[in-house]
């Protein structure tokens, strides 16, 4: 499973297993497109009533990708084991909610530079737990 | 996909040629030799014909043919083998590169703005190269011979007898059945008799005559006189004749044997260089040697035994370009100095009369004979089934039900269904299609070709049907006024078929490209990649790199540009670049997508692709880009493991070890953020200089000075210990005293997770000697007279450690020194290493101290500026009193103050 926050850059990336972290990276990174394409392909007046949760962006053969954006143009994007079945799209759904107000705690804090990496420990815990539970 | 010279159209026709072979006598082959041509070479570059044709269609409608292109080659040319085949694509790759300094294209994409050539003339070059090399296929007919040139001298003796000679010969190849290649399209091949007069040596009277009594023979639209060789070999005074033969054979030979050479030698640098030291000694011994061979085995050499499936020229009476294999083969030995000039002894007027000659060949021989047989096919077709005929079929499968059809007596049953006899029936109405598409009349091609489907597919016969349908696909699409949009799913299912069905990986191929083209043409970019992408197997890594690196030009090309799809594929076509030997291709996509990468936080996929550059540079002889790409894995705060930092490392300080050989220029090895420097003057006490005890010798020197001065102290008074930082007054020069030592302190950090070791550290300066009490002071004078330089031996850093490095010097002349930086010899820190000696380099680190930022006027507030800084350049001065304090008894004298 790999995680990533981000806008164009990534503010926090982590995978697990850390060993084929570059192909994750990678994976991570041209997903973008799909998610610009979805966010441009949905009409300029339904913007403000938009679903953030993209779904299912791509599969690949080995993994799937979700997407996920805020009203701020953040990007979320989850990437699991195709092979992993017991995660439906429901509870993508709620991984990503769970994200996104944590998201939004390390953003509340005033010492935080937006644009930074996130180095938050209450973040950090919150994607390992959610991890673990993927896994 | 990258723009194309070529238009759509222009491309699948000229894919799509009508194809002539040519049969040589003896004779008439050593009069075209002269020029260092055979005769198919001779007539190529004249194949396009440039005015319009006009034959009638079944339905007696005009068909104007314009621009058409025939292909003529020699009867025994044979495709090439398939490992011969990946050979010359991979060398038309290799030899087509980027023009240097070509207008880049700017792509401006979100945030981001790409320099991206627009054009790929490698990839053009492999279409070209790839679709002439097809080797004809059974399923259709495009590419079997559909005439015959037969060629004589007129020097010969009985010109007519030769002519006899040639057409049995032909005739012979054709309906033996010995021979499986070449293929024919009809039965009864269109003979073109040409004979060929040298006017420089041939009695004129009689070659006229000769001809005359052709005529008589073969009709006048059946037979031609050409006359070439006007022009004595010797005379090659003016050498301002054009040469047209230049394009179309340059590229089969090698002309770039240092190319060629890179791209064969250079899996083995890849492999070596991370395993061993000296990674580049493989490339240098085997570099003469494979170039040796290249001559030894040179693509273009053919002198092979003659597999039986050919027509071989030994065994027969009249030798054809049998001997062309070896003057071509010595003429690109020599070709590095000398290119064997071609076409001397033709004239301008020669050029003319070949091209006449192709004109009416086409014309009134070729074109005439493809009608005949479109009518032919057509009346045959009609009269059997007429209308009738796919009516039955669809009753047939109707009753019929699983019933094998009735003429599977003689067929033969392979993997990919039916093989039909060469004159079935079925193949009759593919026949006409073909011819009907190779004279531009599309939309009966299309037709015939959709009927020709049906039929396939209602047999089974999978290979006829994908072929049917790949034909029909094309055809749609050229159909001027385009009553039919694109079938896609036509070419779709083909390539599908070619693919998993027939297990053809030339037909997929092929069919991709010209779908992908088709698609690319209708700005459908997104189906174009996918396509391209999906291409790509594991069996052919050029083909799969060129393919993927198309897809990343479509996915760039769309609409809304997708940048960062575009990024990966050209990484993963600039892997499979590689892997496929083609170096500099690779190193060309990797840089590209390094633009989209560079700055935004992607770590671990920047270090990838800078490694990756570093070491294509450094096997394509490119030290400098490959140190500044190396560089910069190890200058960013690297998220990499220690395991990947020590292999960076070490890759690095070696290729750097390996351009020192090269070329002796130092750089700065700028590895290590310098933090703040002291110059401690004056005070040289056993005991180390410290910031917190520095009052502490401040009060006691006023108290010494007070005593001296009877208990006032003076307003001139100054502590003379001095010791700079960046909290201190550095405006001034400070002042040192020849004789006594100079330190400065450097504070080194490793950013890295892996321990380094410095040897041999020093510091580095200039001296101006100015001696204060004799002003005509002499400069001729050892280093080691002017100031002791004094030099760390080992200086090891433990991972993400800050050091301070304490640098002594000590002056023995007066005037002014200048601190310049510092250098040593890098190393990783592993002692074991037998050969630490070699993996360590020479760097240098300029010291640079910017001065406190200025803040008191309003220009200096509203602008950032910065003042100077005179720590690191003191004045060396004469020798001056110096009090030494020896304390005898170890008294508590420091604690008087507490």
């Amino acid at each position: 499973q790999s995680l990533c926050v981000h806008l164009n850059y990534p503010l926090y990336i982590r995978s697990v297993p850390t060993q084929g972290e570059l192909k994750f990276h990678y994976t991570v990174h041209t997903s973008l497109d799909v998610v610009e394409e979805k966010i441009s392909g949905v009409g300029k007046a339904l913007a403000d009533q938009r679903e953030l949760y993209l779904g299912l962006l791509y599969p690949t053969e080995d993994y799937k990708v979700y997407g996920y954006v805020t009203n701020s143009k953040v990007k979320f994007v989850i990437v699991v084991d195709s092979s992993n079945t017991s995660l439906r799209d429901n509870e993508i759904r709620s991984m990503f909610r769970k994200l996104h107000n944590s998201f939004t705690d390390v953003m509340c804090n005033p010492f935080y530079n937006p644009g930074d990496p996130i180095q938050s420990k209450a973040f950090d815990s919150i994607v390992s737990t959610m991890m673990v539970q993927a896994c | 996909m990258a723009q194309c010279v070529q238009s759509v159209q222009e491309f699948i026709q000229d894919s799509f040629v009508p194809m002539v072979a040519v049969l040589c006598s003896e004779d008439a082959e050593r009069v075209t030799r002269k020029n260092s041509l055979s005769f198919p070479e001779l007539l190529r570059p004249f194949c396009r014909l440039t005015s319009e044709g006009h034959l009638r269609d079944p339905n007696n409608q005009v068909v104007v043919v314009k621009g058409l292109r025939i292909s003529v080659t020699g009867i025994n040319t044979r495709p090439p083998q398939t490992p011969e085949m990946h050979r010359l694509l991979s060398q038309a790759v290799s030899v087509c590169q980027p023009p240097e300094g070509s207008p880049a294209n700017v792509i401006t994409a979100g945030d981001y703005d790409l320099n991206i050539s627009a054009t790929t003339p490698w990839f053009e070059t492999y279409r070209e190269n790839f679709l002439q090399s097809m080797p004809a296929s059974e399923h259709e007919f495009l590419n079997h011979y559909l005439a015959c040139m037969l060629v004589v001298s007129s020097c010969e003796a009985v010109p007519t007898e030769q002519f006899l000679k040639l057409s049995q010969e032909q005739h012979r190849i054709q309906h033996s059945g010995e021979y499986t290649h070449p293929k024919w399209f009809i039965p009864n091949t269109l003979k073109y008799y040409v004979l060929l007069h040298d006017i420089s040596e041939g009695d004129e009277q009689r070659a006229d005559s000769v001809y005359e009594d052709m005529k008589q023979r073969y009709g006048t639209q059946g037979c031609y006189l050409l006359k070439i060789n006007s022009r004595s070999g010797s005379t090659g005074a003016d050498e301002q004749m054009p040469d047209p033969w230049s394009q179309y054979l340059h590229k089969t030979s090698i002309h770039n044997p240092e190319l060629y050479e890179e791209s064969a030698v250079s899996n083995a640098v890849e492999n070596n260089i991370g395993a061993e030291e000296d990674g580049l000694d493989p490339s240098i011994r085997d570099g003469p040697l494979v170039f040796a061979d290249d001559n030894e085995t040179h693509p273009l050499q053919l002198d092979q035994p003659t597999d039986a499936g050919y027509p071989s020229n030994n065994a027969s009476q009249s030798v054809n370009n049998v001997d062309m294999t070896r003057p071509q083969k010595q003429a690109s030995v020599t070709s590095h100095t000398t290119p064997t000039p071609r076409g001397t002894c033709l004239t301008l007027n020669d050029h003319d009369h070949i091209r006449q000659f192709i004109q009416e060949f086409t014309f009134r021989g070729l074109l005439p004979h493809i009608e005949k047989n479109i009518r032919q096919l057509n009346d045959q077709l009609v009269s059997r089934k007429g209308l009738s005929r796919s009516l039955f079929s669809a009753t047939k499968k109707l009753f019929g039900g699983g019933k094998v059809p009735e003429k599977s007596i003689a067929e033969l049953k392979n993997t990919a269904g039916l093989l039909y006899p060469s004159e079935a029936p079925e193949l009759q109405i593919r026949k006409m299609a073909d011819l009907c598409f190779l004279v531009q009349h599309y939309e009966l091609a299309y037709n015939c070709y959709h009927t020709a489907k049906k039929d396939f597919l209602s047999d089974q016969a999978m290979l006829y049907a994908a072929g049917a349908l790949e034909m029909a696909a094309v055809a749609a699409f050229l159909q001027s006024g385009a009553p039919r949009p694109y079938p896609a799913h036509y070419m779709d299912t083909a390539i599908q078929t070619y693919r998993d069905v027939c297990k053809n990986m030339l037909l997929a191929e092929r069919c991709c490209l010209l779908s992908a083209e088709i698609l690319k043409s209708q700005t459908k970019y997104s189906d174009a990649a996918t396509l391209l992408i999906k291409m790509t197997s594991e069996d052919s890594d050029l083909r799969s790199a060129l393919l993927l690196e198309q897809a990343a030009h479509c996915f760039i090309n769309m609409r809304g540009p997708m940048v960062r799809k575009f990024a990966f594929h050209m990484i993963l076509a600039g892997h499979r670049f590689s892997k496929a030997g083609q170096k500099r291709h690779a190193l060309r996509c990797y840089c590209q997508a390094l633009q989209v990468y560079k700055g935004k936080g992607w770590a671990l996929a920047e270090d990838h692709i800078n490694f990756t550059i570093g070491r294509q540079s450094f096997t394509l002889r490119q030290p400098d880009n490959a140190v500044a790409a190396f560089r910069h894995i190890l200058i960013n705060d690297s998220k990499q493991s220690a395991v990947q930092q020590t292999a960076f490392l070490r890759e690095y300080l070696y290729v750097y070890k390996v351009r020192n050989t090269h070329s002796c220029i130092m750089e700065a090895l700028t590895l290590f953020s310098t933090g703040e420097k002291q110059a401690a003057t004056h005070v040289s006490l056993d005991q180390e200089f410290d910031r917190d005890l520095s009052p502490l010798w401040r009060e006691l020197e006023e108290r010494v000075v007070a005593v001296v001065n009877r208990g006032a102290v003076p307003i001139t008074f100054q502590p003379s210990q001095c010791c700079l930082n960046s909290q201190t007054d550095n405006l001034r020069y400070p002042l040192a005293v020849v004789e006594e030592p100079i330190i400065v302190e450097v504070v080194f950090r490793n950013p890295l997770k892996i321990p380094l070791a410095l040897s041999a550290l020093c510091l580095l300066w200039k001296f101006t000697p100015k001696d204060f009490s004799d002003p005509q002071g002499n400069t001729t004078m050892a280093l080691n007279d002017i100031i002791d330089t004094q030099v760390i031996p080992e200086f090891t850093i433990s991972p993400e450690e800050t050091k301070v490095a304490r640098l002594k010097l000590l002056p023995h002349k007066t005037g002014e020194l200048h601190v310049l930086g510092v250098v040593y010899n890098l190393g990783t820190g592993e002692v074991d290493n037998s050969e630490g000696d070699l993996m360590c380099v020479r760097g240098q680190q300029n010291l640079e101290i910017q001065g406190p930022r200025l803040n008191m006027t309003k220009e200096e507030k509203t602008s950032v500026t910065y003042g100077p800084d005179h720590r690191l350049d003191p004045i060396i001065t004469p020798l001056m009193p110096l009090l030494e304090v020896a304390l005898t008894q170890a008294i508590n004298f420091f604690q008087f103050n507490t």
